[in-house]
């Protein structure tokens, strides 16, 4: 894993040319606006300082990038440098949509639960145990998913270490902000 | 347990050599997990605290982005502060 100082300093340089890149196109934002600017700029620096090399970056890249309320502003903050970036993240697969998700939820929660329910008849309670345990890490292991961007494409072993890789950068992401915030 | 499991691997998706690398890995990094011993550690367990630690970084993400944007909306005008933020660019 990469020295988190130096993941500090690279995080940091980024934000800060982000933030002057929006202050230099909108003078006089309104609080909403600026604390969307602060938080896209945060998360897009982060992203873009791991360089493409991981999927959790290219995924929150290829996100904000999409997203037509936005994506105007995250171009700008990501700036010229990164243009091949964005191409290259323009081929990714789209998230999938919240209603799908939620029906596909629904139907697998009430094929589990007739599953359990016909097992439990039959079969002792260790191999049930088993079943449950099983259930219960696939529900996390689809949580999970949700959570790390890009994680829904993701198999298995990748999924891990993505998370890893992701959770050392918001770490850092919640360092900086925080010195920052109360320097 | 964890070789009671592996029999079972065929059908299993996570295998336990990837959850014990996990739990070693984020030992380090989540709090919660760092007091127990990793072969105590079920798997279920480490990603629900897993999960809720990236919720918790989450969270603390948009409520510091809250707070600077409301800080940076009052210094804009005094530039004392703006000199502390332009040594801070300047590092």
């Amino acid at each position: 894993m990469r020295n988190p100082s130096l993941i500090k300093e690279e995080f940091l340089k980024r934000w800060i040319i982000a933030l002057r890149r929006c202050t230099s196109l909108k003078k006089n934002m309104n609080i909403l606006e600026r604390n969307k600017v602060v938080k896209l700029s945060a998360d897009l620096a982060m992203a873009s300082a791991r360089n493409g090399t991981t999927s959790w970056s290219r995924a929150l890249i290829a996100n904000a990038t999409r997203d037509n309320d936005n994506r105007i502003l995250a171009e700008q903050i990501l700036g010229p440098e990164s243009e091949i970036l964005v191409k290259r993240v323009s081929t990714m697969p789209f998230k999938t949509c919240n209603r799908r998700k939620i029906r596909s939820k629904r139907i697998l929660k009430r094929s589990c639960s007739s599953a359990i329910r016909r097992v439990r008849k039959t079969v002792p309670r260790k191999v049930l145990a088993n079943c449950i345990a099983k259930r219960l890490i696939q529900k996390r292991t689809h949580i999970l998913k949700s959570l790390v961007p890009g994680g829904e494409f993701m198999d298995e072993t990748t999924l891990m270490e993505e998370t890893l890789d992701y959770i050392a950068y918001l770490r850092v992401q919640v360092d900086v902000m925080r010195s920052c915030t109360y320097c | 347990m964890s070789s009671r499991r592996s029999t079972q691997s065929g059908t299993s998706r996570i295998t336990d050599d990837q959850i014990i690398e996990l739990v070693s890995k984020l030992r380090q990094l989540v709090p919660e997990i760092r007091n127990r011993r990793s072969d105590k550690v079920p798997a279920s367990k480490v990603l629900q605290e897993t999960c809720n630690y990236i919720r918790s970084l989450h969270r603390e993400v948009d409520d510091l982005s809250e707070r600077l944007s409301q800080l940076l909306a009052t210094i804009d005008a005094d530039s004392a502060e703006a000199s502390i933020i332009r040594s801070l660019i300047a590092q």
